[in-house]
């Protein structure tokens, strides 16, 4: 499978922003078993997110559309640099650019892995955080 | 697993561990949390739609084990001033909900003057192997 080297550096344009509400907090917090997060509100009196809240906002939709997906993909992994707290209010967009595309040959064959970093913007421009996320594709004709 | 107290940069120590912690994510938390995440994707909601994209069964999102090892962090640190500040996971393997799953973390290395932390993170299974793996940054603040 040839990498569309051209596809390096393409950036995708940033989403409408999502408002974070502390119900959204809440069904995170909830699920992940997280107790601080629901009921330990910030120093100006906001519910503040856990940091991992960050890896809820996403724009792969049109990160595939553009990228090659064929086979099984998977999530490979996440590298997370956490800036700035997340707060019930907050407005946060994403802007996405692919940074990697290689292959790598294992036992269990070919594998084409792209590295996507989105960065989370919040209503007053700060960075709130850098998430790379590493997604893996078995290339076609490989098992599994 | 939560602290009570908040952690002192002065009182952690090379070779200190997070942990372990053991969980069992079932599969209502695990559609709770692709829910809450929007992760539609039916591999996170429903055994027959795993089996359909060739998968044993339905399986745990890489962002929960992400969350959760994020969670092992900032329980360590409790209510005090140090923050996680960066974490990186890598998925190995398939995490599968109703098993029983060990949270564990080591603290690597310490830089005094940065005061900041480097911490290992892993999630090992019942057959001990550690399908998702990843290292954690802690900052805390000037003394």
């Amino acid at each position: 499978m040839a990498i569309d080297q051209s596809l390096i550096g393409q950036q995708f344009e940033a989403t409408e922003p999502v408002t974070v509400t502390a119900e959204a907090i809440a069904a995170f917090c909830a699920a992940l078993g997280e107790e601080r997060g629901q009921s330990r509100p910030g120093p100006d009196g906001a519910i503040v997110a856990p940091p991992a809240f960050a890896v809820t906002f996403r724009n792969t939709e049109a990160f595939f559309h553009y990228t090659p997906r064929f086979g099984r993909g998977f999530d490979a992994g996440k590298e997370v640099e956490f800036l700035a707290p997340i707060r019930a209010g907050d407005s946060i967009s994403l802007t996405s650019v692919i940074r990697k595309m290689y292959e790598k040959t294992g036992r269990s064959g070919t594998m084409t892995f792209v590295v996507l970093r989105s960065t989370l913007i919040n209503q007053r421009r700060e960075t709130v955080a850098h998430v790379d996320h590493r997604f893996v594709h078995r290339n076609p004709g490989e098992p599994g | 697993m939560s602290a009570a107290a908040g952690k002192r940069f002065e009182t952690i120590a090379a070779g200190e561990a997070l942990g372990p912690h053991e969980i069992v994510i079932d599969k209502a938390r695990a559609r709770a949390y692709a829910a809450a995440c929007g992760m539609d994707s039916g591999r996170f909601h429903d055994d027959e739609a795993a089996r359909a994209e060739g998968l044993p069964g339905m399986i745990i999102p890489g962002n929960l084990s992400l969350g959760l090892l994020s969670k092992l962090v900032t329980d360590w640190l409790g209510a005090g001033t140090g923050r996680l500040t960066r974490i990186g996971t890598t998925y190995r393997a398939i995490v599968s909900p109703d098993r029983r799953l060990i949270l564990h973390g080591f603290v690597t290395h310490i830089e005094a003057q940065a005061r900041s932390v480097e911490i290992d993170v892993w999630i090992e299974n019942e057959e001990a192997e550690r399908p998702v793996i990843g290292t954690a940054t802690v900052v805390f603040p000037p003394a």
